[in-house]
């Protein structure tokens, strides 16, 4: 696979639930070998979006084409799974509802108690094996459902908040693994709203806010779109030229720096140039670049940002 | 396809590989087996015999007193009483078992006692002496004016719990004092014995090839087989709400959905909880027979069941039939619930409907046995929902022409397929929505968009 191809491709996607349009319009492209951050608040519609992916649901309008196929219930068995709300059968032993989920999954028998195992002891879960899910703790269940997303080595992995529930520990670990996945060049989606961790993952990313697409592409191009008009200053003199309205439209004091917001038709070249000839003297100035947890406020406007 | 078979086998293994499945398929045989068997054993358990003293100065009533009560006369008394009891469903087993044990403790041992000379109150305060002193258990004091209608007897038993003594005495007596006083009328004891033979009535049942039927063991039968049916579909009508609630409730629809679709999972386990219910049946039916092959060599019973109606293999295979149309008819039912509720609790108020509809058709099934071939019966024997318990009894009480059969199949497989295809409309749309109860026209908004 090719860093172009494109694993995954959303094309005008609508879905409605009555009056209620719960994705208008939504297109994007997810490339092969990528992790990609499906990024929005509470009730924007990521998991509706998700789920016409894995085709639990069939889009209204427009179409989504998976390894350049159209949506098909063959293809279901490339994808692992992992939905925001999960669940396990609570009185049935670990390794049988393994095999069962790797059998809907059209992996069976010898290959699947292999795999199985093979998990169990990457998860740290072995000794779990034939106990029930309520002898189990909740991160444990949760590692146990990652497992289950993963046991039939699906070419798209889909997790939805596949973080939400673990301790520290455990996501560090999580992240090792989807680290391997991402080695084997196998395509990776997943929706958060830890900003941080999307970040620190995500090569790609789309923020969608009330079922609409706000902004979407490379984290670099996201970042770069946005980090135009803000730069840090460590200076001592030039007050003159910070003061200048046509250059700088906000100034914040820090303990020992500036942050400095342009004003609109300035650019940071013209503004470092003016402070040299004024004959400050600069020992820091960078153009700030926003973290994803900026951009997420500033589109989606702070309400419902609790997620 | 294979995903279809990994849905049923799981949803099979998950109902059959559980202690409860186990326990309710032995616990029915061993219950049945329990009903027949223990009168067979208590029959062969003598009790302790009664000591008893019976004070008669007339000694007009004692003798024969003394002869109603001797062994051969009770045990031709009990077995009248148990085959009496066969034919008649009212009878309790309780009361069953009470006239199997007559004849089991039904031993009495007359102790003699020199009541000449003595005063009623003398005889009393010795006899309660020698029964505190436990060398006899019981006494009887017969009246001197026996021919009296207000005659009074008195029975004192040490054993104040043993109805079967106190029964069988009662009896005695009255067969013996009736006896004295027809005799006091000059009235001998052939000639009462003959004007007060009992008419014996044997109801039998005449089928179409004329061969004859006993009607009151047909009617134990298909009552038996209508039961049957009746608590199995609701046992696993409910196995199947559970099922689809669980997944519900715990999300693992979701995980489902994005693995196959949903009309396959919904199948396969309508399907696979459908071999768990037939597994248990075939393991009944098989308990049935055997015990019916016991019963045949015990010689004692088999006498009581003799009139048991002749069930071919075909009844059995039609038995089956019935039982899977009325099983996915009321399974497609409970799924669709199940996928509406949000919890167990609450899927157990909607699973009223269904079950009412099973008990009527439970209770159609009397009309069929009393006439099953009444234009009632034909009807209530080809509708959905009551066919499955109805169709079984008709096919045992009088088997309807093959016709008719064929048509009860078709109609129900009909509404099986309108049924399922309701449920699976419902499921794939309810199974994702988490949160609260589905209201009937959501539920219907959700058929018409499919």
């Amino acid at each position: 696979m090719s860093e172009n191809d494109v694993t995954l491709r959303v094309r005008n996607v609508t879905k409605r639930f009555g009056d209620f349009t719960a994705v208008d319009e939504l297109s994007f492209d997810v490339r092969a070998g990528r992790v990609f951050g499906f990024l929005g608040p509470n009730g924007a519609g990521k998991t509706t979006t998700i789920r016409m992916i894995v085709g639990i649901t069939i889009p209204d309008e427009g179409k989504i084409e998976l390894f350049g196929e159209r949506m098909s219930a063959r293809l279901q068995d490339r994808i692992g799974y992992l939905p925001e709300e999960r669940g396990l059968y609570k009185k049935m032993k670990i390794v049988d509802q393994l095999r069962y989920f790797a059998a809907l999954k059209d992996v069976s028998g010898a290959e699947a108690d292999k795999r199985i195992d093979f998990w169990l002891e990457r998860m740290n879960l072995a000794e779990w094996k034939n106990k029930k899910t309520t002898d189990l703790s909740k991160g444990m269940q949760q590692k146990i459902q990652f497992i289950s997303t993963v046991l039939h080595n699906p070419d798209l992995l889909i997790l939805d908040e596949p973080f939400s529930g673990l301790d520290p520990v455990n996501v560090e670990f999580m992240i090792d693994v989807l680290a391997e996945f991402k080695k084997q060049d196998k395509t990776v989606i997943f929706s958060t709203h830890l900003m941080e961790t999307a970040e620190r993952l995500c090569h790609d990313i789309i923020l969608i806010n009330k079922a609409k697409k706000v902004v979407g592409g490379s984290l670099r191009e996201v970042k770069e779109g946005y980090c135009k008009n803000r730069i840090a200053l460590r200076a001592t003199g030039g007050n003159a030229v910070l003061s200048d309205t046509k250059l700088v439209a906000k100034m914040e004091a820090h303990a020992d720096e500036k942050e400095i917001e342009l004003a609109s038709g300035a650019d940071a070249q013209s503004l470092l140039h003016r402070l040299i000839e004024s004959g400050a003297t600069i020992t820091k100035f960078e153009q700030v670049e926003p973290s994803l947890n900026d951009i997420f406020i500033e589109q989606v406007g702070g309400h419902d940002s609790n997620a | 396809m294979r995903k279809f078979l990994a849905v049923v086998r799981h949803e099979y293994k998950k109902v059959v590989y559980k202690w409860t499945f186990l326990l309710g398929t032995l616990l029915f045989p061993i219950i049945g087996a329990c009903f027949a068997i223990i009168p067979a054993i208590i029959f062969s358990i003598k009790g302790e015999p009664t000591r008893i003293v019976i004070v008669d100065r007339t000694n007009k009533i004692a003798p024969r007193l003394k002869e109603n009560l001797s062994a051969e006369k009770i045990t031709a008394k009990g077995e009248e009483a148990v085959k009496d009891s066969a034919k008649n469903l009212s009878v309790s087993q309780n009361d069953q078992l009470r006239q199997s044990a007559k004849q089991a403790a039904a031993v009495f041992l007359f102790v003699d006692y020199d009541s000449v000379g003595k005063t009623a109150d003398q005889i009393r305060s010795e006899l309660s002496d020698l029964a505190v002193s436990k060398e006899i258990d019981a006494y009887l004091l017969v009246p001197d004016n026996v021919e009296a209608p207000d005659a009074k007897f008195e029975f004192l038993s040490r054993k104040a719990g043993d109805f079967v003594a106190g029964d069988l005495i009662k009896e005695a007596l009255n067969d013996a004092v009736r006896s004295q006083r027809l005799s006091d009328a000059h009235i001998s004891e052939v000639t009462l014995k003959q004007l007060s033979a009992k008419v014996n009535l044997d109801a039998k049942a005449i089928d179409e090839q004329g061969r004859e039927k006993d009607s009151d063991m047909l009617l134990a039968a298909s009552f038996a087989i209508g039961l049957m049916i009746y608590i199995t579909l609701a046992i696993y009508g409910q196995v199947i709400m559970a099922a689809v609630v669980e997944e519900k409730e715990t999300r693992i629809a979701e995980i489902l959905f994005s693995s196959a679709r949903p009309f396959e999972l919904m199948m396969g386990k309508l399907v696979g909880v459908g071999l768990a219910g037939l597994t248990q049946l075939g393991i009944w039916v098989a308990s049935i027979v055997a015990l019916l092959a016991f019963i045949a060599v015990q010689s004692n019973l088999s006498a009581m069941f003799a009139g048991l109606p002749h069930i071919t293999p075909l009844m059995v295979f039609y038995f089956l039939l019935f039982f899977l149309l009325g099983y996915f008819i009321y399974a497609a039912i409970f799924a669709l619930i199940g996928s509406m509720v949000t919890t167990v609790q609450e899927g157990g108020q909607f699973a009223f409907p269904p079950i009412m509809l099973m008990l009527i058709g439970f209770y159609f099934s009397f009309a069929v046995i009393r006439d099953p071939n009444s234009s009632l019966s034909f009807w209530v024997s080809i509708s959905p929902f009551f066919a499955p318990i109805t169709m079984p009894v008709r096919i045992l009480a009088e088997t309807p022409p093959l016709w008719q059969i064929a048509l009860s199949v078709g109609i129900n497989a009909l509404a099986i397929a309108g049924l399922v295809w309701l449920a699976s409309r419902v499921y794939r749309v309810g199974m994702l929505m988490y949160g609260k109860r589905a209201t009937i026209p959501e539920v219907w908004k959700w058929i018409r968009q499919g």
